[in-house]
């Protein structure tokens, strides 16, 4: 039986390890090409780069007339930071209010939310561009703050299923003792949440540095308030994929890391948050 | 009986930010309803502007697209108009769109579009059609233009008998690329000869079959035809017998083992690490390619090629230009069509012409040593004696195309080559 | 008692009959029933939405409503002026931005007319309470209500707000464009679009055999893609997690940190990198051909049947380590006992597998599931980073080989500005998504019981 045992523990490592290249195989390969010095376009002969530089980080930094990366960085980070705010209490009150406040509108809503979530979304980007455009609002980073915060009510999902599984009696006994409503949630559900907020948060933060398509419909030609995902995107157009390539490979380097290193730190939290919310056990 | 008062408050700030923007645009040009019609920031920009530059000097703010290489061009460039200028106040502000985007970049937002920007001509009547351009009509410009700039290139902005756009540049062609260590300049009369010796030398002839641009040089090359009917509807006869002859010859020579497909980035890449000896593409590379071929560096016509009928047909290809329009919506067109002027003039497409290699529309710029030495542009000249017009083709011709070749690059065997001329020419002629 | 019988509607004209001067005026104008009642803030409040609406409307909002159901009759025009020398262009009607501002007005005229129905009632309210010699409530009462028993009121006020203007007005929008003829021939500004009913649909569903057969193709292919991204992502990321929790595995911490790290680089580099990768000339066929093992590229990406396969396969790579955070907490809960039992029985590990780990799964995951189809239906990044629906084909109107719905349409508005055939489409991948929720969501035992769970 142990032999037994010992063999399939072995085959199980060979495998995670078949798979942790597989993997980290093209992770590797976009760290190497963000070092190679000639040719910059992104087909090579060489599978390797034949020599090492670290100009494409530098260049990221001293050459920003065409591609204004750190102005970008710093675009990305206002935005993610506000959103990532904004959307986080209101994700966590939607989310509170469907789990733990009865109301007539609350199932009709959150069918109409589901619903909701159905749609193809960017053939609304058209409308959203004019209605901000309306407000006086279009081509800001504010505007995506706006957008990234108001899909706000349909992500509520995780964050209820989180709440469902607090025990509904602390509330009972909170509300007999006479708080209000607005102080169980406070005083009691939040400060059991932890895993659902540093999830929430995450997950907010994070938007903001991979997404392009929003950015691309309201920025347009707007190219001061582009963030760093669209701005990397243009790296990689037709005109500019020849010159650009290893600094594109670099500029993405240096989003990934810090991201890497949020999710690797919060991983804990992240897990438990989305198991407990995502999927009722 | 519960109060709803939170939704009553934010209703209250929502109407107050709705009417807020609603006065807004409402209040610059007085009456709400003429005005609202145009509806667009422009207005906002705009409207009030307009009236206030005449009268008192304000700040004329114009906007200019051009492609992303020639941002600091356009930077000098819209310099030096300023100082024409002295009385006026001009802001001026540049953005990024290549000419290929112009219509579908003008199309998502026309009121937020650049004032001036630069487009292909193949897009003109898209934009004439969406009444996106001003019409030249003044004079001065119309002068200028009939006696300066290149019958082609004029041809090239006209439509329906009236000049829509500035010429820019008269070089949006293709034409064959080689290392002359590589080929002999009589190997480069026919492919089958480019073939032959790139095969012997080990390399590969890089063109974009995939791609309905350079796919039609086999076509026309052939005797066929694109033009467009009366109602706008695009018509194709790529499924006749000399299609089919040439589709047969495009098959050869994608079969070939010299043949590589891609697009620009795999053409530079394949010259600098030796492995493409020649390549179709245009002007846009010529830096690209002389940096990688170096002494070797070689341009001129394409060749002949060898149809499915046996005979040899001269590869013909795309004349076009580089346009600068107006935009209809623009708040300023008079010092827009002054902006427009300023770009094109004689000046400007010499400038362009040194820092960029392309080939100048205006007569006066081309004539001079340096342009007739350049090598890529003297290609382009000889190729445009078997370049035909770029203006009788559709939006719908691309796509249909672009399956037709890359179902020959797949070597795709399934249907016979008649089949698929017949469904591409359905496709393409199809009126949607 | 018999008056409730009566209908909401006909209840507010009730109001109107029974109601003293105060409560009548409150049908005109807004608020005064609270106003002169000395509920000063509410009135006011109640007033400053209608004449707030009013206007708007006056000012912005009634020009487009009235031009909604033509959207728009005067086109762009010349006129020529001497002093410049060129004609100056007139600009026309909008259709689009008719369409757009007509529709947010008449839904801003919606919430407007919920307030005025609330005015009116709150004003009945009012007088029947200082008839029966009651207190009215305070604005502080208000507040203090809002904190409390009308907590839900405050909490989603702000969400609902963000989510009607950017979420419901759009797509109302876009719902509309679908009975529309705005495409290339019908574009602002220099042309008008118009209602043209059904059209589109029928066009799209059998007049336009291109249309159609393109729509069915990319269908079947969407269902397709999205069976496979979803459950063999799912059931390898179930087995990853399986592999890397079971007892005796070591350095677990250090082989989820591994998978983690795909998740963290952002989709829209990981993807755009491997569509590099294995490109016809790509580095991997480099690689391959240099090695010896390939003599001619492999098209990973450029052969129609080998294309759907390598987004299916590059698919797992991106959504394997997902699965695998999700299942790992999931898979702990499973009550080790269940498979304790099966041990004695005799069960191997595959045996336990299918009868313990996935039915239990299966059980606690479907709205997960269901999320993940749609969500798959919908997924536009992997596709149009990878692929961008490339390679063409001669079947398909204006699409490639591996383009989903979804990015079909897009390229339908990008490339070829067909908004109102987006638009149909739009619809269309709406209804085949509902339908496989309402199918499947409804029935799902974690769905049923979300009310009764606590």
């Amino acid at each position: 039986m142990k032999k037994k045992e010992s063999i399939s523990n072995a085959g199980i490592y060979v495998i995670l390890c078949v798979m942790s290249l597989i993997w980290l195989f093209p992770i590797v390969w976009l760290i190497l090409q963000s070092f190679r010095e000639t040719p910059q376009g992104a087909f090579t002969k060489n599978f390797l780069p034949l020599t090492y530089t670290t100009q494409n980080y530098t260049k990221l930094f001293t050459d920003t007339t065409l591609f204004n990366y750190p102005r970008w960085f710093l675009n990305t980070l206002v935005v993610a930071v506000a959103s990532c705010i904004i959307t986080t209490v209101l994700v966590l009150l939607t989310a509170y209010a469907f789990s733990r406040l009865r109301f007539a509108a609350r199932r009709p809503m959150m069918n109409v939310i589901l619903i909701l979530g159905m749609f193809p979304g960017f053939m609304s980007m058209i409308a959203i561009y004019h209605i901000l455009k309306a407000i006086g609002l279009i081509q800001s980073l504010f505007s995506l703050v706006l957008i990234y915060s108001g899909g706000a009510i349909t992500k509520y999902y995780i964050a209820k299923g989180f709440f469902d599984t607090i025990p509904r009696s602390i509330d009972e006994a909170a509300l007999i003792d006479g708080a209000t409503k607005n102080e169980v949630f406070w005083k009691i559900s939040l400060p059991l949440s932890k895993p659902i907020i540093i999830y929430t948060i995450l997950e907010s933060f994070i938007a903001p540095w991979v997404d392009f398509i929003v950015v691309s419909v309201i920025m347009k030609d707007n190219y001061n308030n582009y963030t760093i995902a669209l701005g990397l995107y243009q790296m990689l157009t037709r005109e500019n994929i020849t010159k650009y390539f290893t600094q594109f490979c670099a500029g993405a380097v240096l989003i990934a890391i810090p991201i890497t290193v949020l999710f690797i730190v919060m991983q804990k939290y992240y897990v438990g948050g989305v198991t407990a919310g995502g999927a009722k056990g | 009986m519960k109060r709803k008062l939170v939704m009553l408050l934010t209703a209250a700030t929502m109407v107050v930010s709705l009417v807020a923007c609603g006065g807004g645009a409402g209040g610059n040009a007085g009456g709400a309803a003429s005005q609202a019609a145009g509806g667009a920031s422009s207005q906002e920009s705009g409207g009030a502007e307009a009236g206030g530059a005449e009268a008192g000097g304000d700040v004329i703010t114009l906007k200019v697209w051009g492609p992303q290489e020639e941002q600091a061009l356009l930077q000098e460039m819209t310099e030096s108009f300023k100082a024409q200028y002295p009385d006026k106040t001009f802001e001026i502000e540049l953005g990024v769109v290549s000419e290929a985007d112009a219509v579908s970049r003008y199309s998502e937002d026309p009121a937020a579009a650049a004032d001036v920007f630069a487009f292909a001509n193949d897009q003109l009547r898209d934009l004439v059609n969406a009444g996106a351009l001003y019409e030249v009509e003044r004079e001065a410009d119309l002068a200028y233009i009939n006696s300066e700039i290149n019958a082609l290139a004029i041809d090239s902005a006209t439509l329906d008998g009236a000049i829509w756009a500035y010429p820019e540049t008269a070089d949006n062609g293709y034409f064959m690329y080689y290392d002359s260590s590589v080929f002999t300049e009589a190997d480069m009369e026919s492919l089958d000869a480019m073939i032959a010796a790139a095969d012997a030398a080990g390399k590969k002839i890089f063109m974009d079959v995939s791609n309905g641009w350079y796919i039609a040089s086999f076509f026309i090359g052939n005797g066929c035809t694109l033009s467009l009917a009366e109602d706008g509807t695009q018509q194709c006869d790529f499924n006749n017998a000399a299609g089919l002859a040439a589709a047969q010859g495009i098959q050869a020579f994608v079969d070939s083992s010299v043949f590589v497909t891609g697009d620009d980035s795999v053409f530079t890449a394949g010259l600098q690490d030796g492995s493409i000896a020649a390549g179709v593409s245009g002007t846009w590379n010529a830096e690209a390619v002389q940096g990688a071929l170096g002494d070797n560096y070689a341009a001129t016509k394409l060749p002949t090629y060898t149809t499915g009928d046996g005979t040899q047909a001269q590869m013909a290809s795309f004349g076009g230009t580089k346009l600068i329009g107006v935009n209809s919506q623009s708040a300023h067109p008079a010092e827009a069509m002054d902006l427009a002027m300023w770009l094109t003039n004689e000046e400007n497409q010499i400038r362009r012409f040194e820092a960029r290699q392309i080939g100048p529309a205006n007569i006066k710029a081309a004539d001079s040593d340096a342009v007739r030495a350049n090598i890529a542009l003297a290609a382009l000249a000889l190729q445009s004696q078997h370049a035909v017009s770029q203006k009788d083709v559709g939006g719908a011709y691309w796509t249909p195309a672009e399956a037709f070749g890359t179902t020959l690059e797949a070597h795709d065997t399934s249907k016979d080559l008649q089949t698929l001329l017949d469904e591409m020419v359905a496709q393409i002629t199809s009126g949607q | 008692m018999q008056k409730r019988a009566h209908t909401e509607g006909i209840g507010f004209l009730r109001y109107f009959v029974k109601g003293d001067l105060l409560t009548r005026l409150s049908f005109f104008l807004m608020g005064a029933g609270s106003l002169f009642r000395g509920q000063i803030v509410k009135g006011l409040l109640y007033l400053a939405i209608q004449a707030g609406y009013i206007y708007y409307m006056i000012t912005f909002g009634a020009f487009y409503v009235i031009k909604l159901p033509t959207l728009g009759t005067v086109t762009q025009t010349k006129e020529f002026d001497p002093a410049l020398g060129f004609s100056v262009i007139k600009p026309g009607d909008n259709s689009m931005l008719i369409l757009l501002y007509g529709v947010m007005s008449l839904l801003l005229g919606i919430v407007v007319i919920v307030f005025y129905l609330m005015n009116i009632k709150t004003a009945y309210v009012n007088q029947v309470t200082l008839r029966a010699g009651g207190r009215l409530k305070s604005f502080r009462d208000d507040l203090k209500d809002l904190l409390d028993s009308r907590f839900h009121v405050t909490v989603l006020t702000l969400p609902v707000v963000l989510a009607a203007a950017f979420t419901v007005t759009p797509l109302i929008f876009m719902i509309l464009m679908a009975f529309t003829n705005y495409n290339r021939d019908h574009q602002p500004p220099g042309n008008l679009f118009t209602w043209i009913g059904l059209q589109n649909f029928t066009q799209v569903l059998y007049g336009n055999p291109l249309w159609s057969n393109t729509l069915i193709r990319l269908f079947l292919w969407t269902i397709v893609w999205a069976f496979f991204a979803t459950f063999l992502n799912y059931i390898f990321g179930i087995i990853l997690a399986l592999m890397i929790n079971k007892k005796g595995i070591r350095i677990k911490k250090f082989w989820r940190t591994v998978f983690i790290t795909t998740v963290a680089v952002p989709q829209f580099v990981s993807l755009m990198l491997i569509s590099k990768f294995l490109h016809d000339q790509g580095a991997l066929n480099t690689l391959l051909m240099n090695l010896g093992v390939i003599r001619q590229f492999i098209p990973f990406l450029s052969n129609g049947m080998i294309a759907k396969i390598t987004v299916i396969v590059v698919n797992l790579w991106v959504g394997i380590p997902y699965t695998m955070l999700i299942s790992s907490g999931v898979l702990m809960n499973i009550p080790e006992d269940l498979y304790e039992a099966s041990r004695i029985d005799g069960a191997g590990t595959v045996a336990q597998f299918f009868n313990i780990t996935m039915p239990y799964m299966l059980q606690v995951t479907t709205p997960y599931l269901i999320t993940q189809f749609v969500a798959n239906i919908n997924n536009f990044n992997v596709i149009y980073l990878l692929t961008q629906g490339d390679p063409k084909s001669l079947n398909l109107y204006q699409a490639g080989e591996t383009d989903l719905l979804v990015t079909w349409l897009y390229k339908l508005t990008v490339n070829e500005q067909n908004y109102s055939l987006a638009s149909t489409i739009g619809i269309i991948i709406f209804v085949i998504c509902a339908a496989v929720s309402l199918l499947t969501y409804n029935r799902s035992r974690a769905v049923q019981e979300e009310d009764q769970f606590q």
